[in-house]
């Protein structure tokens, strides 16, 4: 595979834990200002794949003070939502038995989408099925769209519609590197550090496992935003190995750092492991109490009124959003 | 990546299905489009210019890639040439500057810096109106930088898959003058644990550039299937003729092609199981497919086809390049250490300039412009130039679609050229090296320190040291780590 080293993946998408954070705030910040102008969030898909803002809506005062004014998710709520549909994410990959590699890259490109969208602006449970199409089509495991909301009864065609707003989201930048390549290159690194002879092989293949499940942990938390593949791996590989006891961990680190001439120290190297099994040990699942209280105030930031949306739909396609244009999709400026 | 309500913002407006024709989608204002370059089963290339201050008149093809025609949303092919010129560069691979998004009709646009010359041109421009061979300097500087190319992609994993003289571009007046770009990667494939065996996808290329394995149903290509077609551009280079001109079967979808082997065969001599032992295992070798395992052939000898001496260096690089086994083809960076290129005339960096002063230039046709196109759906065109509707447009792709043997209209051509095109796509790319592109350089982005990135991929330099080929970087193109 392309070189991680020269990656977009390296370059563009993985950021400090500050910058992670203020990425988040950020959309936040957008939407809740979209909603008090407009009073509602959610973008429109239109057919072509083009998206336009919400209509503003002239009646959004009044009604704000006669029903209940729509309140918009904070961003814990929207790590709610995105851990939720995370997981779902994970549930539809394992329902058509797809590898976990096009699940990883799904993964990704969700959680590359929710840095630039708010999961007010559009529809999660949309985006996380178009991140599993455009993930089998990356992975060359083509799955037609139809096929794919039939398998979950959805409507394909919103699949198709989001296609190009996902990509643009992702610029474009498609090959990303899940750490389950690395686990496996690390073992055999270890096998060859420890001079493994052949018995020893079940117990290779146990750590393998075991360290396989911690990465299934791992992605879905933010880890894949704030560190690389190969320290996901270690990270995951060290959670096993302290089951399954098969080497000194600090002493192999040590190796491998001596090794690449690596300009950081096996404590640097410590520090990072220890802040991803933080991030597994703090992962929240939402309950469903969360949940509905969630879904209560999405359904109240998006509104009810579809139909009179799509009647201005063509007209209102956005000067607003043309003014961003410059710096849009287009990958290169 | 910003704000992210900037880069997610989509930039085609004032072309949804009710508005006016007239405005034109902002993108598309940053260049003036001078015409049409070339068409393919992808659609359509065409030739602007930037207008933008910096850059002014600086040529730009855009190559725009329908939806796909089955419904199922952007084209894969687009979006495979797109995510693998992301995350490369080098000179002598294509860049690409932009990618551009017409909402109108969901296709894609994507921008490359615009090459005057192909390889396919420049042999038939010496075949047909020069009368003489591409001289020696040219050729090696030619192969040079191709393999250059290829070994830049082979050492990232990364095989084409599709090489022919057409998707060989070479830099005009400028900069990059005589600089060849290898384009064209709508097939190309990163052949590092993809979860299906590679020849799933149909491939419709040409077959005269095929390797042999392919040809007798090997289901795994590895970058030797790259370097088979090196080998055959070679010796297309030094006698202007296709090496093995196969008539392609067309019949089924994957149909056996006897002509092309039987071409093979009958300069190379027939392969044997001594020389090629895993040949046994190929599909139609081992069906005997049209008694393949059986036919007599008397071997004319390569050396006699290129009118080289079995004892040149020349001869010595090609052989190696056309070597049966895949895994005893020369790689690209051994091709490259090959004593041929450390002998008098050395390869240079501008291989369309004369070896020796005094010797006479030669002046390769420029590419023609059909000036009577637009681009498609997209906007009215120039005002001072004629244009035909979009709907035309699209009318002459679907038959250029069905046509095996389609040749581009070109009005604007100096001589009338029919670009005899195997069935297959693709005539032209376009390369780019200015790339502007601050993401599209990924090396040039400060990385936030994590730890250890440096070691982050161990596994490639775990997958590097495997033993074999002692190069460091290059992966072993045999081994299959395919499934």
């Amino acid at each position: 595979m392309a070189d991680f080293q020269t990656s977009t993946h390296r370059a563009k998408w993985i950021f400090t834990p500050a910058a992670l954070v203020e990425k988040y705030k950020a959309a936040n910040r957008r939407a809740i200002r979209t909603l008090e102008q407009y009073g509602t969030t959610q973008m429109e898909v239109d057919l072509d794949g083009s998206i336009s803002y919400p209509e503003p809506q002239i009646s959004a005062k009044e009604n704000a003070d006669r029903y209940s004014r729509p309140k918009p998710l904070n961003t814990e709520e929207e790590q709610f939502m995105r851990v939720y549909y995370e997981n779902k994410l994970r549930e539809v990959c394992c329902a058509f038995y797809f590898p976990h590699k096009i699940q990883a890259t799904a993964l990704i490109y969700f959680k590359r989408f929710y840095l630039q969208w708010s999961v007010m602006e559009h529809q999660p449970k949309h985006i996380m099925l178009t991140c599993v199409y455009a993930a089998c089509k990356i992975e060359e495991n083509h799955v037609s769209a139809e096929e794919l909301g039939k398998g979950i009864s959805q409507d394909h065609q919103m699949i198709l519609n989001y296609e190009m707003i996902v990509l643009q989201s992702l610029e474009f930048d498609l090959i990303v590197y899940a750490p389950y390549r690395s686990v496996e290159g690390f073992v055999n690194d270890m096998e060859e550090f420890l001079h493994a002879n052949d018995d020893q092989l079940q117990i290779f293949k146990d750590l393998h496992e075991t360290a396989k499940m911690e990465v299934d942990k791992i992605m879905l938390t933010d880890a894949p935003l704030l560190f690389t593949p190969g320290q996901l791996a270690l990270a995951a590989l060290r959670r096993s190995n302290e089951v399954h006891a098969v080497l000194d961990f600090q002493r192999y680190l040590g190796s491998i750092i001596s090794r690449q001439n690596s300009a950081f120290t096996t404590a640097e190297l410590f520090e990072s492991l220890d802040a991803i099994d933080s991030l597994v040990m703090s992962y929240k699942f939402p309950s469903e109490r969360d949940m509905k209280h969630i879904n209560r105030k999405l359904k109240s930031c998006w509104g009810h009124d579809d139909g009179k949306k799509r009647e201005k739909k063509s007209r209102h396609k956005s000067q607003k959003s043309s003014n961003e244009i410059q710096n849009g999709p287009s990958m290169a400026e | 990546m910003g704000d992210g309500n900037n880069t997610t913002t989509t930039n085609n407006r004032g072309s949804n299905s009710t508005s006016n024709n007239s405005e034109k989608p902002e993108w598309l204002q940053q260049y003036n489009l001078i015409g049409k370059i070339g068409e393919g089963t992808y659609g359509l290339v065409f030739l602007a210019r930037t207008k933008s201050p910096a850059n002014r008149g600086k040529s730009i093809a855009i190559k725009k890639f329908k939806l796909s025609k089955d419904g199922d949303g952007v084209s894969p092919t687009a979006i495979r040439e797109i995510m693998l010129l992301r995350e490369i560069s080098h000179e002598n691979v294509v860049k690409l500057v932009n990618v551009h998004i017409n909402h109108a009709d969901m296709s894609l646009y994507l921008a490359f810096d615009f090459a005057e010359y192909d390889l396919y041109e420049i042999i038939r421009h010496h075949r047909d109106k020069v009368n003489s061979a591409i001289n020696q300097y040219t050729v090696k500087s030619l192969l040079w930088q191709l393999l250059n190319g290829l070994n830049y992609l082979h050492s990232n994993w990364i095989i084409h898959r599709d090489l022919k003289p057409s998707n060989i571009l070479v830099m005009g007046d400028g900069e990059e003058q005589g600089v060849v770009k290898i384009a064209d990667f709508g097939l190309a494939r990163i052949y590092q644990g993809p979860l299906k065996p590679l020849c799933d996808n149909g491939v419709v290329v040409t077959i005269w550039y095929r390797a042999p394995e392919l040809l007798l149903g090997g289901k795994h290509y590895t970058s030797a299937v790259d370097m088979w077609a090196v080998g055959c551009i070679f010796a297309e280079l030094l006698t202007l003729k296709p090496l093995f001109q196969g008539q392609e079967a067309k019949s089924t979808p994957n149909p056996f092609q006897f002509d092309q082997l039987d071409k093979i065969f009958k300069i190379l001599g027939h392969p044997t199981l001594e020389k090629w032992p895993t040949l046994a295992n190929l599909p139609h070798w081992q069906s005997d497919s049209q008694h393949i395992q059986t036919r007599k052939y008397e071997n004319i000898g390569l050396h006699s086809v290129v009118h080289l001496s079995q004892k040149s260096a020349a001869y010595d690089l090609l052989s190696k390049m056309l070597e049966y086994d895949p895994r005893k083809r020369i790689t690209a960076a051994q091709a490259l250490d090959h004593e041929y290129f450390r002998m008098d005339p050395l390869p240079g960096r501008n291989a369309l300039v004369p070896s020796q002063p005094g010797e006479k230039v030669v002046n390769y046709p420029t590419r023609p412009v059909d000036t009577n196109t637009n681009f498609e759906g997209t906007t009215s065109l120039q005002s001072s130039q004629p244009v035909s509707s979009g709907n035309q447009v699209s009318g002459n792709m679907a038959g250029a679609h069905l046509a095996p043997n389609r040749s581009a209209p070109r009005q604007m051509a100096p001589i009338n050229m029919q670009r005899m095109q195997p069935p297959g796509m693709m005539n032209y790319n376009f390369p780019s090296q200015s790339a502007a592109a601050s993401g599209l350089n990924p090396g040039s982005m400060a990385m936030q320190q994590r730890g250890m990135a440096a070691q982050a991929h161990q596994q490639q330099q775990l997958r590097r040291k495997d033993p074999g080929m002692g190069m460091p970087g290059y992966p072993p193109p045999q081994k299959s780590r395919r499934l």
